[in-house]
Formats: structure tokens, C-alpha cells, sequence
């Protein structure tokens, strides 16, 4: 059972990350504060380490 | 000011190559399989969730090598890659997972004891993904893995580790090293079940022996030494002082009663074999050396570690320049692989033979490479070419 649980936290985890995933590349296109350049470069990187945990690869 | 959409769509599509650039990387690290071509006394082979079924199918399942004589005698499990970025624990037991020759007694081998630490790299620092061993028939190539458990197998990390049996409060990272979850628990993490299954393999074939390979930073006390569980004190008292006065220095330091989680403790308490943890020189993993090569990883030559060695901040012999001579007369210079595998072979020789005199109802005769056989003619002289291999003796890991 308490491995079951465990794996159950694990794959949620693994939804959370998808969840910000998809929040991360709703702000780089649609957001209301820190609309510079830079931050859509800062958006576009880091939802890339968010990508690569949910697909299993990093 | 509203940015263009193609720029957000050009600065994501390049996001998306550098992605998919570090992104084969990984995989390619994660999936890569080492050849090991096991000697002619090798019987079988198995894997640790026999010991805990819930380990099957996870990457914490590992494969065990069986040397069994069929002559009555002790047992003894020797683990290599409980922290892969020690990795010349696992070039160890592969040197003696291919050369082993065990006239009496059983022998278990589990070359990368956290399969899944083994499978990425640590973070920060540019760590090697590889290193590379010459043989006379080309390069191998192995894995430099991580110190804990891959978090693609085990996430999330909990604020406060509590090491289970004993409650004691731990790095929170440390519930994904295996040197710090024994004896572990059949329903825990992954971690904690990598551990409970060894403990049980340890447990059902009656191990004499235990051997955790290990290595250290140079400024970490326990460097070149034996740790030993209190049964395992006098082996290693001895083996420590024989190897000083023909091969090379060794110290012996008791295992700690109040440290919990590692093998030099935990197995000892929670089985009836003799535990000893061996911990072998190594500059790569210290926090004061500059560019983490491939070349540091295999001959140990730092010039800011060198610096560190003459302030007196090392706990082992550490020259760069003209070396320091071993009991043999052979300068070491750094601390080649060859120097650190050779350790921990003749390590197990040497504390075998001091289990054999002190109990000599568990004794077993093994011969495998030393020292000096590593130190003459390289680790790469004993690892065998798997294409010219008989296919029933080659295997992946």
C-alpha cells in the first residue's frame, strides 16, 4: 500500500510539472507584468527543464 | 511594449533545440549499457528483486553475479556503485567479476548497487557523463553516474530525511543515497527498498563477508581507510596494517554507532556478516579542484588540490610532481584509477585472508587480480574483448 501511495506522489509530481509546463508557456505569450524581451527568452528557457522532467528525460 | 509573437516563438523554438540538444544527452546516458565479460567460474546470474519483487520492472532493480564453486566454504557479496560517482568501485568489480577463480565458497557481485544513481549525471560542476579505460584490444567506456538515486525514479525529496529504523534526522537529499537508507524497508521508497533487498539477499544466503566499495575526496577524513562494523574490527585492523607495511597505506576506523543509514553500520546490526566499507582517493570529487576532466578522473592531478596537500588539509599521501612512493618502491603520482581499483582489490584479498584466519569456518579461497597486477599492467589488461567473447559469458549492465 505505502508503495502504491509513493508511486501515486511520484506521478503526481510528474502532473504538477506538466501543469507549470503549460502555465510557464500560457505567461510567455499572455501575461500583465514583465513584458520585456528578456523575459520572454527567460519563459521560453526555463519551461524547456520543465519539459524534460515530464517526459522522462532529465 | 508588446513583444512580437514571432520573437516569443523563435526565442521557444530555441529554447527547443538547446532542449533537444542536452535532452539526447541525458537519454543517451540514461540508456547506455556497459559490457562485462564474466570469467569461466561465473554460474549465474540474477537480479535483486528476487530479493523484493516490488523492485521488478524499476530502475532500481540491478543485476547480481553468482560465482559458485560448489566446494563447501564461506560467502561473500561485494558491491561496487552504491555512489556511482566513485566509479572506480564498479571498474573494480568488474575487474573481478571477469578474472575471479573461487576454488571453495560463493561469491555474489553487484557491480552498480544504485542502477539508477548510475544513469545521470551529478549536477553542477560539468561533470564527465564517461570515462574511458585502455585495453589492448581498444576502449571501454563506462557511466559516471550521480551519488543518489536518479530523481526521475524517486521524486520528491521530504524537508527532513527521518532514517528509518532509528528516527535519526538526515539531509533531506539523503533519502536517495543508498549509503545512508540500510537497512532499508520493503515498503519505502526506492531507496529504502534497494537497501531492505540487499539487506535481504545478505540475510537468505547467509553472507560471511560484505564488501561496500567506496571512494573520497582527499579532504574527508576516512579517505584510504577501512571502515569496519565491530565484528569486522580485527579483519581490519590487520588487513589495514599488512597492506601499509607491503602495498600501500590503509588506515581502519571503527564504524560509528551513531551515524545511521550506512552499510558499515547498518548491515552489521541488522545481519550476522562481517561489514567493511573501503574508501579509496579520489581528487575528482574534491570541492577545491579546478577543471573537472576526464583526464582529473583518471590520473588525479589537481594544482589547487596539490596546494591543499601542502597546508596539510589532505588525509592521504597527495603529490602531482614527483609522486609518492607506495611500500612497492612504485611512485604514485595523483591518484590514478588504476592506483584506486588496484585498492580495493587487494583491500578484499587482503581482509578475505584475515577472515580466513580469524574464522575459519567461513574461509573461502578466491584469487582474483591485485595491486600489483593493476598497478603493473593496467585495469584495462583484465578486461576481456566481448566480441571475441563466448556470448553466454558477455553481459550488459
Amino acid at each position: 500500500m505505502l508503495v502504491f501511495l509513493d508511486t501515486i506522489i511520484h506521478y503526481f509530481y510528474f502532473v504538477m510539472t506538466g501543469f507549470f509546463a503549460i502555465l510557464l508557456l500560457k505567461n510567455l505569450f499572455k501575461r500583465e507584468k514583465r513584458k520585456g524581451l528578456i523575459y520572454d527568452i527567460v519563459y521560453s528557457y526555463v519551461i524547456m527543464v520543465f519539459i524534460l522532467r515530464v517526459i522522462g528525460i532529465k | 511594449m508588446k513583444n512580437p509573437v514571432y520573437l516569443k516563438i523563435l526565442f521557444l523554438v530555441l529554447s527547443g533545440i538547446l532542449g533537444i540538444l542536452g535532452g539526447i544527452e541525458f537519454w543517451e546516458l540514461r540508456h547506455y549499457k556497459e559490457t562485462v565479460v564474466v570469467s569461466e567460474d561465473f554460474t549465474e546470474k540474477i537480479m535483486l528483486s528476487e530479493y523484493l519483487p516490488s523492485l521488478k520492472g524499476t530502475w532500481g532493480d540491478t543485476p547480481i553475479y553468482i560465482y559458485d564453486s560448489g566446494v563447501p566454504g564461506g560467502s561473500m557479496l561485494i558491491l561496487g556503485g552504491t555512489h556511482p560517482y566513485e566509479p572506480a568501485t564498479s571498474l573494480a568489480a568488474y575487474v573481478i567479476m571477469e578474472n575471479i577463480e573461487v576454488t571453495s565458497g560463493k561469491v555474489y557481485i553487484i557491480p552498480h548497487a544504485n542502477m539508477s544513481a548510475s544513469t545521470l549525471g551529478m549536477l553542477g560542476n560539468a561533470y564527465i557523463k564517461y570515462y574511458h579505460i585502455e585495453t589492448q584490444w581498444g576502449e571501454k567506456k563506462y557511466r559516471v553516474g550521480d551519488r543518489g538515486t536518479n530523481p526521475l525514479d524517486q521524486w520528491p525529496d521530504p524537508f527532513t530525511y527521518v532514517h528509518y529504523p532509528s528516527t535519526q534526522n538526515l539531509a533531506y537529499q539523503d533519502i536517495r543515497n543508498l549509503n545512508r537508507t540500510f537497512p532499508g524497508r520493503p515498503d519505502g521508497t526506492l531507496t529504502e527498498r534497494i537497501s531492505y533487498a540487499i539487506m535481504e539477499l545478505i540475510r537468505n544466503e547467509n553472507i560471511d563477508i560484505f564488501f561496500d566499495f567506496h571512494e573520497a575526496s582527499l579532504m574527508y577524513p576516512v579517505v584510504s581507510t577501512y571502515v569496519a562494523h565491530d565484528r569486522a574490527m580485527d579483519i581490519s585492523m590487520m588487513a589495514a596494517m599488512m597492506l601499509s607495511a607491503t602495498q600501500f597505506p590503509m588506515k581502519s576506523e571503527a564504524s560509528p554507532k551513531n551515524l545511521r543509514g550506512l552499510t558499515h553500520r547498518e548491515v552489521g546490526d541488522f545481519s550476522n556478516t562481517l561489514a567493511l566499507l573501503m574508501e579509496t582517493p579520489e581528487a575528482f570529487i574534491d570541492r577545491v579542484v579546478g577543471r573537472m576532466s576526464e583526464e582529473l578522473m583518471l590520473e588525479g592531478k589537481d594544482e589547487f588540490l596539490q596546494t591543499a596537500a601542502e597546508k596539510g588539509l589532505v588525509y592521504c599521501d597527495y603529490d602531482i610532481n614527483e609522486g609518492f612512493p607506495d611500500a612497492l618502491g612504485n611512485m604514485i603520482i595523483g591518484t590514478p584509477m588504476d592506483y584506486r581499483v588496484g585498492r580495493h582489490l587487494s583491500g578484499t584479498l587482503e581482509a578475505l585472508n584475515w577472515m580466513n584466519q580469524f574464522f575459519p569456518d567461513k574461509a573461502m579461497s578466491v584469487t582474483f587480480p591485485n595491486y600489483v597486477d593493476v598497478m603493473t599492467n593496467g585495469s584495462g589488461y583484465y578486461l576481456h574483448d566481448p566480441s571475441k567473447a563466448d556470448p553466454s559469458r558477455v553481459f550488459e549492465n
